[in-house]
């Protein structure tokens, strides 16, 4: 299929699909909470209802950094399915957060700036795993095409299992769930009025909406990427990630920011720089000849060495992983 | 279909309610009642709400929060009275510091009797909510073409606090224009605007109970000054500002000369007043950015 095909088919399928996942969230969530909770097709009705409510303002260039923050979310997702770089796809997405970020602080009021605030507290604390994804799926696959990768013959969860934990934990930061739902949460959790999304009514807000929803395909894709070479495994996975994000969303309360970002850094430091460590070395086996780093990590035993150094190594980079 | 009789989102406010109503009204979201199957949420924010369910009587210290409430909800709104003392003060009407029930500050759509009011009761209002909200759209939605039917009238003191409101509104669209957020019209207290009603005339512009746009003029001998004139970001190019200027000449039948001024980066403003016959005599620089342009109208 070509590039412009599956863009085209993201373009006009992702607000469909978003608002879809978006319902179901809100009936499984119900559910959890033993209640019947709304129809599937709720979000839907919510966004028609916004676009004909009336605009409140308090700047008008308020508005027009939202639209950007709708483009800028629909070109991410444009770039990551017509198979381009996936490091071009995180500086996208990190720059439709900023325009989100500027339309908070732009409206001047007291909410939306702390939830501007703990939105860029958000981005700092997700970032350095995102990009350590992106890192680790070069080091599998040697390319950072979004195309390559998906052609990869082999399933890269398994050569990127911490990686892929660690993708989770930013997940939850992503989808605006619980624990990590500071700047703004989608359920009725009251503090701070609304966060980021105070100072924005009708049209604007519907934008957000819509938005999130082509936000929330285009990382279900990427959960994808992590299955490519089983496609069905795949999008089984993408629906089961979703799925367990909104299991995390009821069953945890709110973290405070402290914990958000530490954890979350803390997450990348561990499984996700961990990962990538011991990729490097396991990758690094046939460059240096594993004698004399065998021959260090075990002076005393005799043994002869070039068929079975490479496994003490590796197992050396998995505990120095488990202890960071 | 416009999809509000789905998708009603709802902020709930205790003007000094006793907390049995609002336990009921918490009641709706349980599983029991779960009002979210009707697509309602209950948001805590009044620009992203449609229904505004108000509990308890109005005293001294609710009614600002109230109106205040109230003005920030986007259009269409609708607004439940939950209860017998947010219908009518119940008990407490005759107390000292009891206004009544809370269309004695805001217009109230819907009355949900009770002590405490029945939490099917609640939701059954809020049923009967989404009809008014549905009608309120349609209404609405005829706005553009019902500019015309503005009224224009003479604005009583009690109209400051909104009259207020309004200018803060419209006032961060031109502090955005000049680049400068110490304006007059920005810095105005309730008290100062409320003693300039002594000295001044307001006309106000009323759209459905709402003002959208106000004018301020000032006499002094054969000359009035016409000055702050507002409309709301919503209603704007819709020539209400120009009326407005109309409006307030015809307040001063023995004036002969009119003045008004803006500042010049203030294109919509100069572009208003020459096309209400005004016309440019002398500037003042002010800052490097902004020069006040003060423009004049002889009566014909």
């Amino acid at each position: 299929m070509s590039p412009w095909i599956r863009i085209l088919i993201y373009l006009a399928a992702a607000p469909i699909v978003g608002g879809l996942l978006a319902g179901w969230d809100r009936r499984i969530s119900a559910r959890m909470q033993s209640r019947r909770g709304p129809p599937i097709r709720q979000p839907f009705y919510d966004v028609q209802k916004l676009w004909s409510k009336q605009n409140i303002v308090v700047r008008r260039s308020q508005n027009f950094y939202i639209l950007f923050f709708l483009l800028m979310v629909i070109f991410t997702g444009a770039l990551f399915f017509g198979g381009s770089d996936l490091l071009l796809v995180i500086f996208a997405l990190t720059l439709a957060a900023i325009f989100f970020v500027l339309g908070a602080y732009k409206a001047s009021s007291p909410y939306s700036f702390i939830g501007a605030e703990r939105e860029l507290i958000q981005m700092m604390a997700y970032e350095p795993m995102i990009l350590l994804t992106a890192i680790g799926m070069y080091m599998v696959t040697k390319s950072f095409a979004v195309n390559d990768i998906a052609s990869h013959p082999t399933l890269l969860v398994l050569a990127l299992p911490g990686i892929f934990l660690g993708f989770l934990y930013t997940l939850e930061i992503k989808f605006r769930k619980s624990p990590f739902d500071l700047s703004c949460s989608h359920h009725a959790h009251q503090e701070l009025v609304r966060g980021i999304t105070t100072e924005f009514s009708g049209r604007t807000l519907a934008l957000i909406e819509i938005a999130h929803w082509y936000e929330n395909v285009f990382l279900l894709g990427w959960v994808y990427l992590f299955f490519a070479s089983m496609p069905v495994l795949g999008v089984a996975m993408s629906l089961l990630v979703f799925g367990f994000v909104i299991l995390v969303d009821n069953v945890f309360a709110r973290l405070k920011w402290q914990t958000a970002i530490r954890s979350a850094w803390v997450v990348a430091a561990v499984l996700g720089f961990g990962n990538i460590l011991v990729l490097s070395l396991l990758s690094a086996k046939p460059a240096i000849p594993a004698a004399p780093a065998a021959a260090v990590t075990q002076p005393a035993a005799s043994r002869t060495v070039p068929a079975t150094a490479a496994t003490p190594v590796l197992n050396n980079a998995k505990a120095i992983a488990q202890r960071n | 279909m416009s999809g509000f009789s789905k998708s009603p989102w709802i902020i709930h406010y205790d003007a000094s309610s006793c907390n049995g109503c609002d336990i009921e009204v918490l009641a709706c979201l349980t599983p029991i009642f779960d009002v979210e199957r009707l697509g309602v949420v209950n948001t805590g924010n009044p620009k992203h709400a449609d229904i505004f369910l108000v509990t308890g009587a109005v005293n001294e210290q609710s009614k600002d929060v109230i109106r205040n409430i109230y003005n920030q909800m986007p259009e269409p709104k609708v607004v439940v009275a939950v209860g017998i003392c947010a219908a009518s003060g119940g008990i407490f009407r005759e107390c000292y510091n009891i206004s009544g029930g809370v269309d004695s500050v805001i217009p109230v759509d819907v009355y949900v009797p009770g002590c405490a009011a029945r939490p099917e009761a609640i939701v059954d209002g809020v049923v009967q909510a989404l009809g008014v909200l549905e009608q309120k759209h349609q209404e609405m939605k005829a706005v553009p073409q019902n500019t015309d039917q503005t009224l224009y009238l003479r604005a009583e003191k009690s109209d400051a606090p909104e009259i207020l409101g309004l200018q803060k509104t419209a006032g961060h669209c031109e502090a955005e224009i000049y680049n400068d957020e110490n304006l007059p019209a920005l810095q105005q207290t309730l008290e100062e605007l409320q003693n300039d009603f002594d000295r001044a005339i307001y006309i106000k512009a009323v759209i459905n109970d709402k003002i959208i746009g106000s004018v301020r003029g000032q006499a002094s001998g054969e000359t009035a000054y016409v000055s702050g004139v507002v409309v709301h970001p919503y209603y704007q190019r819709h020539d209400i500002g120009r009326q407005l200027v109309e409006e307030i000449e015809k307040a001063f039948p023995n004036a002969k000369r009119f003045e008004a001024f803006t500042g010049r980066p203030n294109a919509r403003a100069l572009h208003l007043l020459g096309r209400a016959g005004y016309q440019e005599f002398t500037t003042e620089p002010f800052t490097p950015a902004i020069t006040w342009v003060y423009l004049q109208k002889e009566r014909q």
